[in-house]
Formats: structure tokens, sequence, C-alpha cells
């Protein structure tokens, strides 16, 4: 089944904007779908093309992807991805081409915040110098990686190459602080509880935050350089799974949809349903995992332990529909390999019933907890001007009153025909983070029930269509964090040419900064839950004060402990 | 504090009793997969749709032999196997203990016996495989003559037909030359 071309495209008057704007610049422009379009621009025109779609055309960064496409073209490609969300909802891809002899390109990043790390990535994985960015710092290769090995290069190595370390110290150059007489606080560098390295600088005046940076990927795994390498399209599907130990899911249907999309091949109805129903179970055990660590990091640890015992039948309703506690390996190109048996129908609907009833038991005594006002109001803020300049997404964005959800703007399998309403708040702190997550959890149980009662009859996966080289386009799905964005291009040997792959937490992780300034030491750990990244606090606290030249060590229990109770500060 | 107090007596004890009373799983649960060495014809089909390599197959060609092996460490329990076995021979079982003492038993193995090229005498495809294809053929209604045909073909190794085909056409395009005076 192929999807017919003669659907209205949708996004052309933001091409004809651009075309007039930059009038000659624009050189390219091709479709991939009804709602997504790449255009080629000039290299020099890039960010300008970038800014306008973002700040006049009501755009959000959603990816970036480099790609070396030298034995296609001679050239390296950047694409930036432009979620369009004013009027006319649609994707827009804005690419350039970077000549190799002279790898470097105009940065996006002082007119487009929101490119900063994407475009320290791009330099990092293809050498690709982004002129005009300030922080020169690395991001996702180790500090002492061999300069010049640029990873996702097609000619730079084999996939299994692994530099041995050149130190065992941290060398990553962390920020200045910003005034002398601030104390540091790293933390970090391993997660004692979801056992996820991340090394966090807090700068404190006193008690409060004055500013943060952290460094991250110290547990990249190369999976875009393996899949293309080593896995046929359909083994993919059970990487994407893996990516994320939440919403692997998610991920899986965003990489399926991307290759599906490229070769216009059109998913059946039933594969369309089951899909958002697999989604939904996964989102209501993230949520019920948020909400009980909210109650963790409050201090109402039974709420916590109840929180847990009751997603735990969340956990089964995954297990029933999909033969695994976490959903995974339900998808393949084509479709979903999987149906639902009536048997299983009934028992999980009998599951969300029970789960509905006693959720709502827990979110009451959670809302009537006097901690959870007193510690989450006004904490943690994300200011919308903030928000809007960095691109977060998920329940983070839509706490700080940006009504941001793909499923409702992009709509892609069934969530166009069930019925739902996207949920936002205005609080822009903690609170309004877990009341976000508090009502979708509601949203979601909803939508499960109405996809287990009206599923369409019919196949569920097609199968016999043949890939066709260095074709490509973009999957979306809204994970239980927010957006998670794959883009493929098919190759010509059964592989893919280039798989990007971005999670939700990635588009998060550059405002947090801006969330932990001018709050207090013991709200860190809180606020860093708060948009659920994947993992939330630290080992351990070293605390550097700088103008006595000092050094203290905080366990992880104290600096977790005084984040609770707030009392007896392991500073003084 | 009160309805945290009645939710805790309404819930009792949440927690299984699990090592001691065995854990119930959904009827539909995938767990560890168990082969039938007996239905296996050792093709490789598995081995080439498994995501993380946790099966494989290794020719001896000494011994004449190809080994069918799964590293259960290794295993992510898609089923990708079942679903592309050609003979069933793969189900996936509902057991998920899979901790051992000793790593080498995280390994389930079977050889099969290679068949020897009626031309060159080298090993070259599992027995099994060409005596399934032949059966399947057979099936089909392929008469006993072509069928005796076909058998002399699959018995030969891909190396052998190559240089048996280029000899013939090679004889073709001779035969079809003209006598040079």
């Amino acid at each position: 089944m192929l999807r017919t071309t003669d659907k209205p495209r949708i996004g052309q008057s933001h091409v004809a904007a651009l075309r007039q704007q930059f009038n000659g610049a624009v050189l390219d422009e091709s479709w991939q779908a009804p709602d997504q379009v790449t255009v080629t621009v000039a290299l020099n025109d890039l960010p300008g093309a970038v800014e306008m779609l973002y700040y006049q055309r009501g755009g959000w960064l959603s990816t970036v992807i480099g790609n070396d496409e030298r034995p296609l073209n001679g050239h390296f490609a950047l694409y930036y991805v432009l979620s369009l969300e004013g009027d006319e909802k649609s994707y827009v891809v804005v690419r350039a081409l970077v000549p190799p002899g002279q790898p470097e390109f105009p940065a996006v990043t002082p007119r487009v915040p929101a490119a900063v790390w994407y475009e320290r990535e791009v330099r990092d994985m293809f050498g690709l110098q982004p002129v005009g960015l300030a922080d020169q710092r690395r991001l996702v290769l180790p500090d002492d990686w061999p300069d010049g090995l640029h990873p996702l290069r097609k000619d730079a190595m084999d996939y299994r190459y692994r530099p041995e370390p050149t130190t065992d110290e941290e060398t990553y150059p962390f920020l200045p602080a910003p005034d002398a007489g601030l104390l540091e606080v790293p933390l970090g560098p391993l997660h004692v509880t979801s056992d996820e390295p991340g090394h966090f600088r807090l700068y404190l005046d006193g008690e409060d935050i004055v500013d943060a940076d952290y460094r991250l990927f110290y547990v990249h795994r190369g999976m875009e350089k393996l899949a293309e390498t080593r896995l046929t399209y359909d083994q993919v599907n059970f990487l994407t799974d893996r990516i994320c130990g939440i919403c692997g899911y998610a991920h899986n249907v965003a990489y399926s949809t991307c290759v599906e999309t490229a070769l216009g091949l059109e998913v059946p109805e039933r594969a369309r349903w089951l899909r958002t129903l697999f989604l939904e179970t996964e989102r209501l055990h993230s949520h019920l995992l948020n909400l009980g660590l909210a109650c963790h990091f409050v201090g109402f640890d039974s709420g916590f332990m109840h929180f847990f015992r009751v997603r735990e039948k969340a956990m089964r309703m995954a297990e029933t529909l999909t033969g695994a506690r976490k959903t995974y390996g339900m998808n393949l190109i084509g479709g979903v390999r999987r149906d639902v048996l009536k048997s299983e129908r009934t028992e999980v609907l009998r599951l969300a019933g029970e789960l509905r009833v006693e959720v709502k038991r827990l979110i009451d005594m959670l809302l009537e907890t006097p901690n959870l006002v007193q510690r989450t109001q006004g904490v943690g803020r994300l200011e919308p001007q903030v928000a809007r300049d960095y691109s977060p997404v998920g329940p983070t964005v839509r706490a700080s009153g940006h009504a941001r959800d793909v499923r409702a703007l992009h709509p892609y399998c069934a969530y166009d025909r069930v019925p739902w309403t996207v949920r936002a708040q205005t609080g822009c702190d903690v609170l309004a983070r877990v009341l976000v997550r508090v009502e979708e959890f509601y949203e979601s149980l909803a939508i499960v029930e109405h996809c287990l009662d009206h599923l369409p009859e019919g196949p569920i996966l097609v199968e016999g269509f043949r890939y066709q080289p260095y074709k490509f386009a973009l999957g979306y799905v809204e994970a239980p964090r927010g957006e998670d964005i794959h883009w493929s291009m098919l190759g010509d040997n059964q592989k893919l040419y280039r798989w990007r792959c971005r999670a939700s937490s990635y588009n998060n992780w550059p405002s947090l900064r801006y969330m932990l300034r001018g709050n207090t030491l013991s709200d860190a750990p809180l606020i860093v839950a708060s948009i659920d990244p994947c993992y939330s606090c630290t080992e351990r606290v070293t605390v550097v004060d700088v103008r006595k030249r000092q050094v203290k060590q905080v366990p992880y229990r104290e600096f977790e402990r005084y984040g609770r109770e707030r009392t007896d500060s392991p500073l003084k | 504090m009160l309805k945290l107090l009645r939710e805790v007596l309404k819930v009792g004890e949440a927690t299984h009793p699990y090592p001691f009373a065995p854990l119930p799983v959904a009827p539909g649960f995938r767990g560890r997969p168990q082969h039938a060495p007996e239905a296996c014809i050792a093709c490789a089909a598995c081995a080439a749709a498994c995501p993380s390599n946790a099966l494989a197959l290794t020719n001896d060609l000494v011994r004449g032999t190809r080994t069918w092996s799964l590293l259960y460490a290794r295993c992510i329990f898609c089923g990708r196997c079942e679903e592309v076995c050609p003979t069933g021979a793969i189900t996936l079982t509902q057991e998920f203990e899979l901790a051992v003492m000793n790593k080498a038993d995280l390994v389930a193995q079977a050889d099969y016996r290679l068949a020897a090229c009626r031309v060159c005498g080298r090993y070259f495809a599992p027995a099994k495989e060409i005596g399934y294809t032949l059966a399947l053929l057979q099936q089909n209604g392929l008469p006993g003559d072509q069928l005796e045909a076909r058998r002399a073909l699959l018995e030969t190794c891909p190396e052998c037909r190559r240089g048996r085909n280029a000899a013939h056409i090679a004889g073709l395009v001779e035969a079809r030359q003209p006598e040079v005076a």
C-alpha cells in the first residue's frame, strides 16, 4: 500500500516565505510527506533561514542532523529540523551543504540558542566547525578522545573501535565560576539509584544557586554508528527499544515511522491503533514513576512506595499486551508483530479500571500533603521566554504555558482519531510539572480504554515492499518526557545510511541551567528530577570553597537527606 | 495521614513471596527460547534475523559439521527467531530464571552434519537443509526423474555448479563457432 501523493501539502506558505526573504538562496525543495519538506539553502543563509522560521513563523527546533554525504554528492550536509506550530503546522527541514575542503559553517546558536547542543555534537561527530559558537568544549566525545577522529564520518573508524582512556582524572573544562567568592559544588559523577553518570557543577552564593554547568554523555553507546554498520532495517527496531529504559517503545515507533514515511508506506489502520495503545501504556508507567519520585523528593516516602505499588499494575498491562514488562519488541517496519487477544483485552481493561481508582486515591493524598505545595511551588521556574528560546519538550515545556504536544500538533498513529486533550499549566515551576503529569495520566488511561474498545479490524503488518536507497524522512512521537524524533536515510545495502535519534531529555537539559538559577542547593535534586531525565541526582557532592580553596565531600545520602529535611546543612 | 493509614490497611501485604513461591507471568510472556534440535535444519534463518547476535552458526569444514548455538546472556527475548524459523524449531517459553553459576551454562548448542559436494568432495551445506528442500519439492509434486536431477544439483557446491555452468556455456559457444578454413 503506497501513500497517495495527491494529499494537499501543508507547509507551502513557510517555503514561500523563505523564498521571498532569501531571494535566490533557496536552492532546492523536496517533500518527504504531505507535512514534511526539506529546503536546501545556501550555507551562508543557514542561520538566517533557521532564525526566521523559529521566531517569525512559530518554529521550535526539534533536532539537527549532520550527515556525511561525500559518497553521494561530495559534501557534508546539515539538516535543521523545525517543528512549525503556528497556523500552518508542519515540519520544515533546512538543509545546507558544507564543502569537505573547508569543513565549517556559520553557527545558528547566536541567533537561536536551542541549537547549542546540536552544533557542539556535530563538531564532535563530523568535525564541522560552527563558526561563531562561543562554547568550544566537547559535548559527546570524551575529553581525551583523539583529536581529528570524528566517529560518524564514513571513513573514520570501525564501529567497535574504543581508544583507551589517557587519564583517570576528569579533564572537562567546566565554566569558570561567574564570580570569585562563590562556592563551586560538583554533583556527580555517578547516580546511586539509576547507575547513570552525569557530572553537575553548581555555583553557590551561600545556599543559593547562581549558575550551573553539567557534563553528560559518559555513557554514549554509539548506537547510531552501530545501526549504520551492523544492523538491518528490522533489527534496528530492537535496538531502538533499548535507547531508553522508559520510553523505548516511543523510540521504536519514531524509528519505524521515519523509515515508513521515507518509503511512502501506509501502515494498516489496526497497527496504528495498536501502536497508540502501547504508547499510552508506556506513558502510564512512566508518569507513575515520576509521581512516585516527586513524593520521594519532598520527603513523602510512603507515597513513593504506594505509587510504585500501583505502578506494578501498569507494568502488568504492558506484560499482558506485549509479552514483556517493558513494551519491547513490538514493531517491524510496516506495522506491529503481535495482535491483542480477547482475553488480554479483558484483562487490561480490568487493570485499567483498578488503576484509575487506586491512583486517584494516591494523587488526592499527594496533593493534600502540605509538603508538596510548600516544596514545589515557585521552585525551579522555567520562564516561558527561556522555554521559547531553548525548545524544551514534554511536561517540562507544557508546565510553562506552551501547549506543545506532538500528538496534537503533528498527529501520528491514531491520535487524530482518539478523543483526548493536551494538558498544559502556567505555573512554570516543579509543581506545575507534577500537575501536568497527573492530568496526563488520566488522559492516557482514557486513551488506552478507548483504543481497546474501538480497535478497527484488519491486518497489522504490511510486507513485501522494497527499500529505496537514499530516501529519508522524519519520525516523531510524544514520549512520556516529550518529543522523541528520529531521522533516517536509507542505504543501498539493506542497512541505514544514516540514522539520527534524539531523545526527549536532550532538548530539556540545556534549559535546566535556567531552572536551577536562583534556587537553593536543597532544591537542586527536586528540580533535576522534575524534568524527569534519565537520572536525577548524584552519587556524592564535592563542595569547593573558592575563597578558602577547600574541598569537601558530601556523601550522596547526606545530600539527599538535606534535600528532603533541609536542616543541618552539609556545607557548614 | 489517616487516609494513608486506611490505604495501608486496605492494601495489606503488597510483596509477592517469590522466590519461595513461583511468580506467575502473563500468558503471552516471552521468555527463554527453546530449541528443538530434531526439527532444526541448520539453515541459519534465525541467526540472520537475530538483532543481538545471540544466535550463531559456525561451520567446521574439517569435521564436516555446523554448530547452532544460542548464547542466553545476549538474548533479548524478542522472538524474531521463532518468527522466521521455517520448521518451527524455536519456541519462546515462559521461563525467565536464567541465572547460572557457570558462564558456560548460558550456551545452548547443537551440531549438524554438513553434506560433501558430489564433485569436489568439500563440505558446503547442512545435509538436513538439502533433505528438507528435496522433501518440499517432492511434496509439491515434482516428478521422480526431475527430483533426481534436482538432487544432483543441490548436492553440488555453488563453486562447482558455477564451474560446471561455465564449462557448459563455453561448450555451447564453441559449438556455434564456424569452422575456420
